[in-house]
């Protein structure tokens, strides 16, 4: 469903230049997978480069999707950014830190959001269930800024799978959240991709959630090849 | 964006507007920037439209600012009437005799007469005809002026003599014609005593002062019958409209013909439009500048306190263009929202101003007033400049990456 082969980019300049690599990665729906790795080592790099957000300096293969696969790499080596951020809005799904609804619109707006802008109708039944099973129900006429911070991050995550992506992308959404928390929004979005059948990347620094959760790990480990610094992403064992 | 372009701006819109809902606070700073220029600039538009408009409107409404008189007597031909008449700064034109010939007496009885009363010559399209009074038609027809229907104490339908008086062979004669009142004219169109008859009648009257025998006047003395007139001595002259009577005037001139004209106070109106227009303009651009230079600044702040919403709606799938027409749609919203209230204060004031400083003028008159193509304009131009000041915002905001909106805390 996503397969990506000879990623890399490489930021800063000189002696401070920092190279962030993904040689091969191949994910199939209903999988998810961790990146993981210590602070500053180019996790988020990585997700905005998967994004679609963050052009990289060298790719040899990216393709997006099964029957309707999409060579995304062609789109980003010529940096053309409306068919990218078409392909956000239809095929990429995201989940932010905290939460990243917008203000002004309440938690049913925000949720409704990404259908929207894909021309869907905005009734659906795998965004009711999932509504149900977050129970998300009593919240829908909330604003976001009415919200704890976990609820925020449930309902930026319904949000993430209602227009129904290829690929969910989540920056560290458990990083505000307690412990607790944490592993209740971890275990549940696991739960939820793999209902949905959604393909599913989720950046996070806590090895320990990712082992107790036994997903799979895609880990960041320092790469230092000659002059360079950097960072290749690969399974881990 | 989804290919559905309508859907794509109704969605649009209704972020936008939904944005501008939940930060009212400054959406009402930002509007009220707006309104604090719209408002004075549309009320002192209004004024100066008002009074200038009302002035020229006086001018307008007296047809002795239109006439352009003849100094002294010449010798004019049919040719001559013609080509001024075909000038296309020409409103009327009237051959008319000597001077001293333009003048009878008019009696109803031994009470009630007006001595030496003009005796103007009278067509279709002539200015003082003013409130749909036909001209006189006949040799006995007559339109009295105000003063002289007031002398008379008649009204239409009256009938009164015209009296003319010559030496002739050292006898003193008299001649009279009965004429009947065809009408009478308003009491601005023409101050002095007077009678509006037909040409043949005042061409009459000149012949018989020159010594011919005209029996119109029921004396049988005199030289025989007249040959046809063929020259005058003179013309009523007026001009086609107020900007027309300076041209006009010049072009007599051109001719050798002495005239006189109102123009000093034409002149006066114009220069007080000028020198309220040079004040508005300064006042304007001011206003204009400063308003553009704070929505440039409210538009850019408000872009960087939004920055992340805008990152955010650009990861979710918005186009750079999108983004930019989000900016843009907030600032024609405001525009359309201030400007209604700032008409709004329009309205208000210029009802006051109406009130408090137009008491004195006549019926429908006014001293604060904007046509609908005035608003119309100011409308598109308060759009214009918002845009402007948008358009600086939302270059900057197509400019956001999405990337903005995940790199938080």
């Amino acid at each position: 469903m996503l397969r990506i082969e000879g990623m890399a980019i490489e930021r800063g300049t000189g002696s401070h230049s920092y190279r962030v690599a993904l040689p091969e990665l191949t994910l199939k729906r209903g999988e998810v997978a961790a990146i993981t790795g210590p602070s500053g080592c180019g996790k988020s790099t990585l997700l905005e480069m998967i994004g679609l957000i963050l052009t990289p300096a060298q790719l040899h293969v990216f393709t997006l999707g099964d029957t309707t696969a999409v060579n995304v790499a062609g789109f980003l080596q010529r940096d053309e950014q409306a068919p990218l951020a078409d392909l956000r809005a239809h095929r990429l799904g995201f989940v932010l830190q905290t939460g990243g609804l917008l203000p002004f619109l309440n938690v049913r707006q925000n949720i409704e959001l990404p259908r929207r802008i894909n021309g869907l109708v905005t009734h659906s039944e795998l965004v009711d269930d999932a509504i149900d099973r977050l129970d998300l129900s009593y919240l829908l006429d909330k604003t976001p800024r009415q919200l704890s911070i976990g609820e925020r991050q449930r309902v930026a995550f319904v949000r993430a799978i209602a227009h129904q992506p290829d690929l969910l992308l989540a920056d560290e959404p458990t990083a505000a959240l307690d412990p607790f928390q944490a592993r209740r929004l971890f275990e549940l979005i696991i739960d939820m991709v793999q209902r949905f059948q959604i393909a599913a990347l989720l950046v996070t620094h806590d090895w320990d959630l990712v082992r107790d959760c036994s997903i799979r790990n895609i880990a960041g480990v320092a790469d230092n090849n000659g002059n360079n610094q950097g960072t290749v992403f690969r399974d881990a064992a | 964006m989804p290919p559905d372009a309508r859907s794509h701006w109704r969605l649009l819109i209704e972020l936008a507007s939904r944005d501008l809902w939940f930060d009212r606070m400054v959406s009402l700073c930002i509007m009220a920037s707006l309104i604090a220029v719209i408002a004075p600039l549309l009320l002192l538009f209004g004024l100066k439209y008002g009074v200038v408009s009302q002035l020229r409107d006086n001018l307008r409404s007296d047809p002795r600012n239109l006439e352009i008189k003849m100094l002294g007597n010449g010798n004019l031909d049919q040719r001559w009437f013609d080509e001024l008449a075909a000038h296309p700064a020409a409103g009327f034109v009237m051959p008319l005799t000597r001077s001293l010939n333009t003048q009878a007496d008019l009696l109803r009885d031994n009470q009630h007469f007006a001595a030496d009363a003009e005796v103007i010559p009278s067509d279709s399209g002539d200015p003082l005809l003013q409130g749909g009074i036909a001209p006189p038609q006949s040799l006995q027809d007559v339109v009295l002026s105000a003063s002289a229907a007031k002398k008379l104490q008649v009204q239409r339908g009256d009938r009164i003599q015209l009296i003319v008086r010559r030496k002739l062979d050292g006898r003193d004669e008299r001649g009279q014609v009965e004429v009947k009142v065809t009408g009478v004219l308003a009491d601005t169109a023409f101050s002095r005593p007077a009678a509006l008859v037909t040409l043949e009648l005042l061409i009459a009257m000149e012949d018989f002062r020159d010594g011919w025998k005209i029996p119109l006047f029921g004396i049988d003395t005199g030289t025989a019958q007249p040959p046809p007139r063929k020259r005058f001595a003179r013309a009523r002259i007026y001009a086609r409209d107020l900007d027309a009577v300076a041209p006009l005037a010049d072009w007599l001139q051109q001719r050798n013909i002495e005239v006189s004209t109102r123009a000093r106070d034409i002149e006066a109106v114009q220069a007080i439009d000028r020198v309220l227009s040079l004040i508005f303009a300064v006042i304007a651009w001011t206003a204009v500048i400063g308003c553009v230079a704070s929505l440039i600044g409210a538009f850019l702040a408000n872009i960087d306190r939004k920055r992340k919403d805008l990152a955010l709606l650009r990861l979710l799938g918005f186009r750079r263009g999108a983004v930019g027409a989000y900016v843009m749609t907030q600032a024609v919203m405001l525009t359309g929202f201030a400007f209604a209230v700032g008409f709004g204060a329009y309205l208000l004031g210029s009802a006051v101003f109406n009130r408090a400083l137009g008491a004195n003028l006549a019926d429908g008159a006014f001293v604060c007033h904007l046509e609908n193509s005035h608003i119309a304009l100011a409308f598109v131009s308060a759009l214009l400049i918002a845009t402007l000041g948008a358009g600086i915002g939302g270059f900057r905001a197509i400019h956001i990456q999405p990337a903005e909106s995940l790199r938080e805390i």
